[in-house]
């Protein structure tokens, strides 16, 4: 490592180039990780959804469908605004980085306080998972399994919400700091890919729950 | 995913011009025209396996928007597109496996009330009629 | 682990061992990747070592029929603590995690791994997942066997949550060790190391890794789901409540079959390593047994479903999946080939690593062609769930992999720690080892073709001589891994000095120092031949430029 190397380059790689070529290459690989866990809960919606698809689609009908609606204009309108503020981050410009990414804290709220309304719209129906189901008008079985697979779904997609909101802040108040550069801001980069992953999977979420 | 030239350094994202901004916007708008179609097409209740067919195929064309513009695999290189690909490769190879399996079950090894599974009123009921190839 | 004063000469100066600093701290918080697979090699056998102790409890139950020193419950927990430890503890991270970690950056010409970080959070993440099983293991335990099969594993009154949550840790361990060395893999080879030039270590270390990657999260959330189901009763494999127990089982061999291949292919990693440095000859075919580990890795996601034929499965999938994993036969048996082929017209040095090499071949054509046998689905019906398959899959699993982990222990203990074994009692532990395995798994073989079925603690009579058989060859097999660590652990401290190369082995990895230095390399070095060329007959093994010769 000479001296005048990047403050950021760490002392096992040979440019900055290639250790942001490394990390990115990591984070697609984490992504994909991140894909495959969540195949096992698709795989058993396929699967439960070819058992019993009269049920499905009928509990289908009985969620509310425009809060999943909403919920997609917003998560879609998060992912534009973090792509912007990635844009600005290549441009060394960390307060719009800021900017853009607090908006998208902001939109994950948003989201957040539908999927509350939501849950406790649920809670209040009985349409619960497994031994708690107690709604009335879809029944038979199979359409406690569609509920179980709802709030798996759902919920382990909600927990990569916080997460990603918890990433975006931190990094969020870093570019702020000026932490980044137009050189140096592949962890901007990084927390972007993130979150544009937790907008993919709603995206396939929001038909297969909400629609069909 | 040998790909020979992982150590050359290569144009990473990020570094164009402001056409990046507009093209965010027209993914952006395109998304959002998507999503309504979706919704849309949904209520016509389209007969048949043709609605999930339909609705999957918006989604997918959604998430190749994502992942190609906003994620920047359009102009990123080979390696991290294949493992990408390579990750859906393998979503598409469990549940196909899996749904093949269901589907072509013995009936009494599907869940009870469940489609493929025996008619309601379980193992005492008459089993299905003999298919010709069967009653060789 | 310091040098004697006697040997200060030979030994360099200044090694990973003692800089930057040594003591208990400078280890634990430690991002030299040399260091965190040492710590991974110290957690593993220990693990080994427990796993052994439980197997070794389980064949003094089977030693009598009938009740010997524990009843049918401890019996059942026992063996699920044998399989879940041997598995998730030992197994998947002994090799990759410990030799891989060591190994596979100076193998690149790397001064470490990708994300140095990352592989100490994966170390403690072992540490973390380690304890949670542990800690479920002392408070009840678990009689599920290490698969958790719904619906029992749902409705078991024993601590199986616990186990469930400590094998989920564990498999993000093994996840970030797999991330790490992808990308150090694809960012962080030295001038010169094309991909045709890459060790065959590292190739199948790679493959592993992809196999880590895209196995392990389904596994970790089908974990998550059993443990939901046994807490909540949320239904998604109660048949009561619409759900398939079957699809547990798709999801989890989703995972655990390839799991084996994570299993296996580092263990063909250290063979491919060991062969060529025993015959002092060129690997026989290179791109064959490179890309035979990534056929390997792939067609190994592709046949699952042979643990199912007898489960309920369709006749369809079992078809698919019995003539797919047929497949995998090919594959390993290219690298047979190749192997036996290296030593041909060889100048084999019989070498305690050599001896088990020798093991690890008959053992994985033994096991693999039983395997064969068994992905037959007429076949499979007669043997599922008999001790011929438990002696089928120990004879991968331990065949396999326990001779390939000696063999590396043996093979790169003197780059580990700069000290040699002694080579007579490695040769007399090998010998054990080998006969021991022998004898303790043959008899099984015989008496699951006569039907005696696994996990019982109990069986008739008339199977009682060739259990005191294999509980004889266990014996064994014990004695002969106690005499090595007994070797080992003395030769750290009093072994004779080993020398920068005492193998005379091509491979990059004994370029560097022994032991090597805290950054591998003095300088980044330039490689100008391929890994397991021995065939221009150099007296001298060459050295990268700007790197001195250290041998006498």
């Amino acid at each position: 490592m000479s001296p005048d190397a990047h403050p950021a380059l760490a002392h096992h790689f040979e440019s900055l180039e290639k250790q942001a070529h490394a990390a990115r290459l990591g984070m697609w690989l984490f992504l994909a990780t991140e894909v495959l866990l969540f195949t096992a809960l698709f795989a058993a919606y396929a699967v439960y959804r070819y058992l019993f698809h009269q049920t499905f689609a009928d509990a289908s009908r009985h969620i509310e469908t425009w809060i999943g609606l909403v919920n997609t204009i917003v998560l879609v309108t998060s992912s534009f605004t973090v792509a912007l503020g990635v844009h600005r981050a290549t441009r060394g410009d960390g307060k719009g980085t800021a900017l853009f990414f607090g908006l998208t804290v902001l939109l994950a709220l948003v989201f957040l306080g539908f999927k509350a309304v939501e849950y406790s719209h649920h809670f209040q129906e009985g349409q619960l998972p497994g031994r708690y189901y107690t709604y009335g008008e879809v029944t038979g079985p199979g359409a406690s399994l569609f509920f179980a697979l709802y709030f798996l779904i759902t919920g382990l997609h909600g927990i990569h919400v916080v997460i990603g909101m918890t990433v975006l802040t931190v990094i969020g108040i870093r570019s702020a700091l000026g932490a980044f550069s137009a050189e140096y801001n592949v962890p901007v980069e990084l927390a972007g890919l993130y979150w544009h992953l937790v907008d993919l999977i709603w995206i396939f979420v929001f038909p297969l729950i909400y629609l069909i | 995913m040998a790909d020979p030239h992982a150590t050359t350094p290569e144009a990473t994202s990020g570094a164009h011009g402001h056409s990046h901004v507009g093209r965010y916007a027209v993914v952006w708008i395109a998304l959002l025209f998507f999503t309504f179609l979706t919704y849309g097409l949904s209520r016509l209740h389209i007969p048949g396996g043709w609605g999930v067919a339909v609705a999957l195929g918006i989604a997918s064309a959604k998430g190749a928007l994502v992942a190609l513009f906003f994620m920047h695999l359009w102009d990123q290189r080979g390696a991290n597109r294949l493992v990408f690909v390579t990750s859906l490769a393998f979503v598409a190879l469990l549940v196909g496996l899996v749904l093949l399996d269901n589907a072509t079950r013995f009936p009494l090894a599907n869940p009870p009330g469940s489609e493929g599974a025996l008619p309601v009123g379980g193992a005492d009921a008459p089993p299905p009629p003999m298919t010709a190839a069967e009653r060789k | 682990m310091s040098p004697s004063p006697a040997s200060e000469a030979l030994v360099p100066q200044r090694t990973y061992l003692n800089a930057p600093a040594t003591g208990l701290r400078s280890w634990l918080l430690t991002k030299d990747h040399k260091r965190i697979g040492v710590m991974f090699l110290v957690a593993t056998t220990v693990a080994l070592f427990l796993g052994g102790l439980f197997a070794l409890l389980i064949r003094i139950e089977l030693l009598t029929p009938g009740p010997t020193i524990m009843d049918a419950m401890t019996y059942n927990r026992m063996f699920t603590l044998h399989g879940v430890v041997m598995i998730f503890l030992f197994m998947i991270p002994a090799i990759p995690s410990g030799f891989g970690n060591f190994l596979l950056p100076i193998m690149l010409g790397a001064k470490d791994v990708a994300f140095p970080r990352l592989n100490l959070l994966s170390f403690y993440l072992y540490l973390i997942g380690a304890a949670i099983a542990l800690y479920g293991m002392v408070h009840g335990g678990a009689d599920t066997g290490w698969t958790f099969y719904t619906p029992y594993s749902t409705t078991t009154v024993t601590k199986v949550t616990p186990i469930l949550l400590g094998a989920f840790v564990l498999g993000f361990s093994s996840i970030l060790t797999g991330l790490n060395f992808i990308v150090t893999t694809h960012t962080m080879r030295a001038p010169g190391i094309t991909w045709t030039r890459l060790p065959l270590f590292v190739w199948s270390i790679y493959a592993t890794s992809v196999i880590q990657i895209l196995a392990t999260p389904v596994l970790g959330m089908t974990l998550m789901l059993v443990a939901i189901e046994h807490a909540f009763g949320w239904g998604i494999f109660d048949p009561a409540r619409g759900g398939d127990p079957v699809l547990f089982q798709h999801f989890f061999w989703f995972y655990s079959h390839p799991a084996v291949y994570i299993m296996v292919l580092p263990a063909m990693a250290v063979i491919s390593e060991v062969v060529c440095a025993s015959s002092h000859k060129n690997i026989f075919g290179y791109k064959a047994v490179a890309y035979s580990s990534l056929g390997i890795a792939f067609v190994g996601f592709f046949t699952w479903g042979h643990h199912l034929f007898t489960s309920g499965q369709s006749p369809w999938d079992a078809g698919i999946f019995g003539v797919l994993s047929m497949f995998v036969g090919i594959f390993t048996a290219v690298k047979v080939f190749n192997w036996v082929a290296t030593m041909y017209k060889g100048s084999i040095s019989f070498t305690t690593p050599f001896a088990y090499f020798v093991g690890f071949l008959f053992f994985l054509v033994f096991g693999g062609m039983t395997g064969v046998a068994l992905a037959t689905v007429s076949l499979d019906i007669h043997w599922q769930d008999t001790y011929f398959v438990v002696a089928h899959f120990h004879f991968i699993m331990v065949g396999g992999v326990m001779m390939a982990f000696l063999a590396a222990l043996h093979y790169w203990f003197p780059k580990i720690t700069g000290r040699m074994y002694p080579e007579g009692w490695g040769l007399v532990g090998a010998v054990l080892v080998v006969l021991g395995f022998n004898f303790t798994f043959i008899p099984q073989f015989l008496l699951g073709n006569e039907g005696m079925p696994r996990r019982y603690y109990s069986y008739p009579e008339r199977f009682w001589p060739l259990n005191v058989a294999s509980t004889a060859g266990a014996s064994v097999l014990a004695a002969g891994l106690v005499l090595i660590l007994v070797y080992i652990l003395i030769s750290l401290r009093w072994g004779p000095v080993a020398g920068q190369n005492p193998w005379r082995s091509r491979g990059y990895e004994w370029m560097s120092a022994t032991p090597p230095p805290p950054e591998n390399f003095e300088e980044t070095p330039v490689f100008t031949r391929g890994p397991h060329e021995y065939d221009d007959s150099a007296e001298a093994p060459p050295t990268p430029t700007g790197e001195p010769s250290h041998v006498p």
